[in-house]
């Protein structure tokens, strides 16, 4: 028993990662159809941001703020830069042009900061709490309650506020929302500076229980994916609910049938939805999007 | 005098050629050529950079001492991009400029079993770091190893732990790929030999974000000693840092990359007081102590195994050229297998008919960060 629940809370902690990086995924593809390739770069972006000025000698949330700050800048650039200049084509140049901004990124990363993996330290200076049989990480507390929030926040803010809806007039039909005079441009320039945003409070989560490294985003990202197609592409609960089954399975599929396996079971999962839930858990409206 | 088309444009291209056609003849002639395969991007673009800084080190030095052959000694790099294919291409690359006269591969041993048919078609010595025994055991008679391989690790592993650590119950984790799968093999096989046969075998895949299942099983084993064969640091720290956690505090005595200077970094306290074989030691020798000093002068950070063993490939790969007198690859191999009793940074070369320098490995000790010289273990098969 005890095994069961250290196993579930690293499963869920892991898995809230995930979550956080599709909620980007998600938001993005909403808004534009097209899926971001450079989502886990912008995590592994942020990372490097706040490495940066903590060595700078600034304190912890000054550093947090200028690197989410820094990250809406960038959500701004990308969207001018990848996105804007080819809105008027069909998804596939979109995607290529998110695939090649995500290698421009790291290998700039790569070529101003060098290869050496950094530690970025956690926000509390305890490592961790022994809660009974179970330890657990603070860091990964931290992201349980962040992903808890910000669940609570989309809500509020798709549902409940003007600014939401607008976006999602957007995302479902464009024409008709600047019909009804939504700048569709401002909303998507939004939608971009948000997944940014997001992405990029992943990557200072997760790096210090994972390191800062060039390579970060990249895995993150692909299980992200695997998480977003589970829960239904698209779909903001499907992206938290696919990233949290994700993280817990691959950590009982490691401790219970193989550990080198591991990162088989997440896109077994994968596969299985592919096949017989194509429009994953949540998903209702993917055939007419694939 | 009238200028046909034809003519023009003959002359055009000619003229267009000749600066590039001259100055590759001029270069043919002035400087000997060593290519490196080296990452410069990918998972281990940081070691890479290491292994370049050691190898142009060991340049600057054998270059200041006159050169190869009377010429300057010239290193063109290419990335491998921490890939089988990356390499492949890189090697291919190189290979295809005739006027190289020998090669650096990988310190990945996957990588080099990728290269190394093409090698045998090329038919040019190449130096390598990689310690899976099998590379210069599976007559490939043109690759050379300047680091010990992975049968002496596992061995020095297992008798450092039970002839002086006094351990008899192991728990071995080790990567999945070439390098961990043959490691774990060599040291299961030590310690049967010792009569200590492990209580746990767990591979792990590379580039994992958690370990938690591998160290419940380290756990759930028993066992009172661990053994590893890890190959990026990262994963390494990770895992350093979950063991720590959910209370393992065992012996750990692992394979070099416990004691390497990143890790040390990234696992900070968690792999205090751990043990690691390692084929670098800074204390080991004097020669070593000086490649040390050397090292942090130029970089200003100390080295590790990973720019020690290109500064030693260079530096024989230089003198054992001068001693063939020529850039025959026939030549240059026979030299290189002639060299006895050469003290390099990681040890005593003494070349055996299979291309393997070194048997044998320091054990050093991680003393709250600091790496410490504990006592070298050789053999003699």
């Amino acid at each position: 028993m005890d095994l069961v629940l250290q196993l579930l809370f690293t499963g869920i902690g892991i898995g809230a990662v995930y979550a956080l990086v599709a909620l980007g995924f998600v938001l993005i593809f909403r808004a534009t159809n097209v899926v971001n390739f450079a989502q886990g770069e912008f995590s592994m972006v942020a990372a490097y941001l706040m490495v940066v000025c903590v060595e700078l000698g600034l304190p912890y949330w000054l550093s947090f703020v200028i690197a989410l700050s820094g990250m809406a800048l960038l959500g701004v650039i990308f969207n001018l830069g990848v996105y804007y200049p080819l809105r008027h084509r069909t998804y596939l140049p979109v995607i290529i042009a998110t695939i090649g901004a995500s290698i421009l990124l790291s290998n700039s990363v790569l070529a101003i900061y060098g290869p050496q993996p950094q530690v970025l330290q956690g926000w509390f200076d305890t490592p961790g709490i022994q809660l009974g049989p179970v330890y657990l990480d603070s860091q990964y507390l931290l992201i349980i309650g962040v992903t808890i929030l910000l669940v609570l926040f989309n809500f509020w803010f798709f549902e409940k506020t003007l600014l939401g809806k607008k976006l999602q007039a957007t995302s479902q039909d464009k024409e008709m929302a600047s019909l009804l005079g939504i700048s569709v441009s401002t909303m998507i320039m939004i939608t971009f500076i948000y997944s940014a945003v997001l992405g990029g409070l992943a990557g200072i989560l997760v790096a210090p229980v994972l390191f800062v490294s060039i390579q970060m985003g990249s895995t993150i990202a692909l299980k992200a994916f695997a998480a977003t197609i589970i829960g239904g592409f698209g779909d903001v609960a499907g992206a938290i609910v696919g990233g949290l089954a994700l993280g817990v399975i691959e950590t009982f599929g490691a401790a219970y049938i193989s550990v080198p396996y591991k990162d088989g079971f997440a896109f077994l999962v994968l596969i299985a939805f592919l096949v017989f839930r194509p429009q994953g858990i949540f998903g209702e409206r993917v055939a007419e999007k694939a | 005098m009238k200028l046909t088309r034809r003519e023009f444009s003959a002359g055009l291209a000619a003229g267009l050629a000749a600066p590039a056609l001259m100055r590759s003849a001029w270069a043919q002639g002035a400087t000997i050529k060593i290519g490196m395969c080296v990452p410069v991007t990918g998972p281990a673009a940081e070691q890479g950079l290491w292994a370049q800084n050691g190898a142009k080190l060991a340049l600057a030095a054998v270059n200041k001492a006159g050169g190869v052959l009377g010429k300057q000694v010239e290193l063109v790099i290419e990335d491998d991009q921490t890939t089988n294919p990356g390499i492949v291409l890189a090697f291919s690359k190189l290979a295809a400029q005739s006027d190289i006269v020998a090669f650096l591969g990988s310190i990945r041993s996957t990588q080099v079993q990728a290269m190394a048919p093409d090698v045998i078609k090329v038919g040019k010595p190449v130096m390598i770091g990689g310690t899976n025994p099998d590379l210069t055991h599976s007559g490939n008679p043109w690759l050379f190893r300047f680091r010990p391989n992975d049968n002496y690790s596992g061995r020095v592993i297992a008798d450092y732990g039970v002839n002086t650590l006094g351990k008899k119950k192991w728990a071995i984790v080790h990567s999945t790929d070439a390098f961990g799968t043959a490691g774990g093999k060599a040291l299961t096989e030590a310690l049967t030999k010792l009569g200590a046969p492990p209580v746990l075998d767990q591979g792990y895949a590379n580039q994992s974000q958690d370990f938690t299942p591998v160290v419940l099983a380290v756990k759930q084993s028993g066992a009172d000693v661990l053994g590893t064969y890890f190959t990026f640091e990262n994963d390494l720290g990770i895992f350093a840092r979950q063991l720590r956690q959910l209370g393992v505090n065992i012996p750990w005595v692992g394979s070099p990359s416990v004691v390497a200077v990143s890790s040390t970094k990234l696992a900070g306290p968690a792999l205090f007081g751990t043990y690691g074989v390692a084929d670098f030691a800074e204390d080991s020798s004097d020669v070593a102590k000086s490649f040390g000093k050397a090292y942090r002068d130029a970089y200003k950070t100390a080295p590790d195994n990973q720019s020690a063993w290109p500064y030693d490939a260079i530096t024989i790969l230089s003198a054992a050229i001068n001693k063939a007198g020529s850039t025959d690859p026939t030549k240059i191999r026979e030299a290189i297998l002639a060299t006895q009793k050469f003290a390099g940074a990681e040890g005593e070369y003494n070349f055996d008919k299979n291309g393997d320098g070194l048997h044998g490995y320091n054990v050093v000790k991680n003393d709250k960060g600091k790496i410490v010289y504990d006592k070298h273990i050789d053999f003699n098969d």
